[in-house]
């Protein structure tokens, strides 16, 4: 035990020696928090619409009008001709055209001319989508103004529970709290071995009396300790600065905290027991840790949209569990009960990782 | 120049000596891009949904069996109690449930609009609003069909409403990937040639072999030239790679010209190496480097549109974006890959990305003079 605190003393002392890291270690977290809470925003507004009125009837004025009346899109008006479409998209003065033909508006409309057509630039397939929902909108109350309301029977009412105006920060802000530190613990220890091995120093280490569990878990500790005031910073910057509401047990999201930092800091270290070189275990804990936490956690794109296959993938990821675990603690409420599956899961993948780094560096102590 | 070669030849060396290098270098990436592909994809699909049906006539279950047939939606349980949903909302079971109340076949016989209930889960605001969206259409449907049944008394046929038809152009069946794999493809030649270059100077200056190689009789650009001359020829091989796999494994389709693309690219790598100069010179040690390259990357591809819509952020945000020289790149690759774009209408964002790679690589290499002196 005396062993394993003086290896957690000395990689302390390494850490707090080192001003310039410890200052990104703390500043970085808080300024990406900021960023992204405020950029991180699947709302789409303000689309360019021109507008191609060939009828300059009342009617289409009317139409129009309820185009310009939605805060969805910036409306102008195009006096061109449909081949010129194009070159709006590729200039981007555009990404939706709205085509008003010249029969529009009269009596009788001949079957073979569509009503109104909108033409949008879908290189942003999403964006495309939500355009497209947007128009239907506005044509259909366009329909309601004129007295053609298109048939709905039934009086809809959604209720959303946690969340009530679909807020983006809500959702992201927890988010890029698991993001972050998942990162910053990773790259900590990714390179707390390879560094002793590199700089040569390992040596030292492997002929003094102290046993290869005493070693890991003394450099695991210290980190444990700078990764869990970072958490405590940027979650409460992320309180404070986006009004993210807190709803549930503040002990309880300390200790699971705790255990996903656990977590990423054993998957760094595992890093760091199999590569050589602290490029290779830098490079392999950002590749680790950064695109699969974005891409394949659950922090932007919906895990159920994804392919089978590929959700059986996810289950590999720690940020996907503590995705559930603040987000449910912050926005929901959620009691231990609730998440055990998810500290459960981010226990055992602890356990794993530790257990293969012990061994793994045991082997590299007989080698 | 022969000395240039030596230290390229010198680094091709010491890259691939190292397997993991190598494996970091090529495999990852193709990875990433493999699993990426698929997975990134902001459609909603096969959200878990609960159906309390309290009313059981033939066209509550007539909804139920709407809902049941589209792979937006997977009906996870049947239940009356609604306590029990709101339950299965905080354990993540159910993101959605259905509520149809008693009386509601009897309504809507009648010709009164009967209460239909959504729930939510909204702490992913983005899918709830789309699936919100999705229902509404699903029961539409129904409302069609049963209205065909009752048609004549409910809507007079003179008073036919307006309907819209749409077209989407460059990507009519609005698939995902076609917009993400050109982004992968920007993601990658930021990552590798910052990282390396940063790392592989910084590596230098920390074992103390970079005094070595400034006293040999290396000039300091000739030093700079011959490491950075590798990693520009792997980037190419990365970008040739990439792009061959996308277009031949992916189906993405390629619009543009591969030689507009291939030229547009250096001027990028400019920048994107000439950030690892500079970062090499910020940096002590390797994990700073480390750390400070994360900094930039995380923040370039966050805020160059790559999955976030610039549009979508607030204005001050949106002016940030403009020093983001990604921002540029993400835009000409996604035009020429999608719409075939010409230089005539990239070059808004060939300039500003042309003047960042010149001044940031400018900069740097004489920053690393001095520092290195």
């Amino acid at each position: 035990m005396n062993r394993l605190l003086a290896i957690a003393r000395k990689e302390f002392l390494h850490i707090v020696y080192d001003f310039r890291t410890l200052f990104i270690l703390f500043m970085m977290p808080v300024v990406q928090l900021v960023m992204f809470g405020y950029a991180l925003n699947l709302e789409i507004q303000k689309v360019d619409l021109a507008v191609m009125d060939h009828a300059h009837s009342p009617a289409s004025q009317d139409m129009v009008d309820g185009f310009r009346g939605s805060t969805f899109f910036r409306v102008f008006f195009y006096r061109g001709i449909e081949s010129e479409i194009e070159h709006l998209f590729q200039s981007r003065q555009a990404r939706a055209v709205l085509v008003i033909p010249r029969e529009f508006g009269q009596k009788s409309p001949p079957d073979t001319v569509p009503d109104v057509q909108v033409i949008v630039d879908a290189s942003d397939p999403n964006a495309a989508q939500v355009i497209r929902n947007y128009c239907t909108q506005v044509i259909q109350q366009y329909n309601g103004r004129q007295g053609r309301p298109l048939p709905f029977l039934f009086d809809f009412r959604p209720a959303i529970l946690f969340n009530p105006d679909l807020k983006s920060t809500f959702f992201f802000v927890p988010g890029v709290i698991a993001m972050i530190l998942i990162m910053i613990s990773a790259l900590l220890t990714s390179i707390a071995i390879t560094r002793e091995k590199e700089t040569g120093t390992m040596e030292q280490i492997l002929v003094s009396p102290v046993r290869s569990y005493e070693i890991i878990l003394g450099k695991v500790l210290p980190y444990i300790f700078l990764a869990f005031l970072d958490a405590a910073m940027i979650v409460g910057v992320g309180l404070y600065l986006f009004d993210v509401p807190f709803r549930g047990s503040w002990l309880l999201l300390v200790g699971l905290t705790l255990l996903y930092i656990t977590t990423a800091l054993s998957l760094g270290l595992m890093i760091s027991t199999r590569a050589k070189t602290q490029q290779v275990a830098m490079m392999a804990a950002l590749f680790a840790t950064l695109m699969p936490t974005i891409m394949l956690s659950g922090l932007i794109f919906p895990i159920s949209s994804m392919p089978v296959p590929l959700q059986y993938v996810t289950q590999l990821i720690p940020a996907r569990y503590y995705l559930l675990i603040v987000r449910g603690v912050m926005l929901k409420g959620s009691s231990f009960a609730q998440l055990v599956v998810p500290a459960m899961s981010l226990a055992i993948m602890s356990l794993v990782l530790l257990l293969v780094s012990i061994r793994r560096f045991r082997t590299t102590l007989e080698g | 120049m022969r000395r240039i070669w030596y230290m390229v030849f010198k680094e091709f060396l010491q890259v691939f000596r190292d397997p993991s290098m190598v494996a970091l270098i090529f495999v990852v990436p193709l990875f990433q891009l493999i699993v990426l592909s698929f997975a990134i994809t902001t459609e909603v699909k096969h959200l878990k949904l609960v159906v309390a049906d309290l009313d059981h006539s033939r066209e509550s279950r007539e909804v139920v069996r709407a809902f049941s047939h589209t792979d937006r939606f997977d009906i996870v349980g049947f239940t009356q109690d609604i306590e029990q949903i709101k339950a299965g909302m905080q354990n993540w079971q159910v993101q959605m449930a259905l509520v149809i109340p008693p009386g509601f076949g009897r309504d809507l016989r009648r010709g009164i609009a009967p209460k239909f209930q959504v729930m939510a889960d909204g702490v992913d605001g983005n899918t709830a609003g789309v699936a919100i969206g999705y229902a509404q259409g699903i029961l539409l449907g129904v409302s069609r069909t049963v209205q065909a049944e009752h048609a004549p008394k409910l809507i007079p046929a003179s008073v036919r409403p307006v309907v819209m038809t749409d077209r989407m152009w460059y990507n009519d069946n609005l698939s995902s990937r076609q917009y993400m794999v050109p982004g992968i493809v920007v993601v990658l030649l930021t990552i590798l040639p910052m990282m390396l270059s940063a790392l592989s100077l910084v590596k230098e200056a920390e074992i103390g072999t970079l005094e070595q190689l400034m006293v040999s009789p290396l000039k300091k650009i000739q030093l700079l030239a011959g490491k950075l001359i590798p990693f520009l020829i792997l980037s190419y091989v990365e970008l040739v790679l990439v792009t061959v796999l996308a277009v031949a494994v992916f189906q993405i389709e390629m619009a543009g010209s591969y030689g507009l693309l291939a030229g547009l690219a250096f001027l990028y790598l400019l920048t994107t190496l000439g950030l690892g100069i500079f970062i090499s010179t910020l940096a002590k040690s390797q994990q700073q480097a480390m750390f400070v390259a994360w900094f930039f990357m995380v923040f370039m591809i966050l805020m160059s549109g790559f999955f976030i819509p610039i549009e979508n952020m607030p204005p001050f945000l949106q002016h940030l974006t403009y020093l983001n020289p990604m921002r540029y790149f993400m835009v000409i690759t996604r035009d020429i890959f999608q719409k075939g774009s010409s230089l005539q209408f990239l070059i808004n964002d060939v300039v500003p990305m042309a003047v960042f790679g010149i001044l940031i690589f400018g900069s740097s290499v004489v920053k690393f003079r001095k520092h290195a002196g």
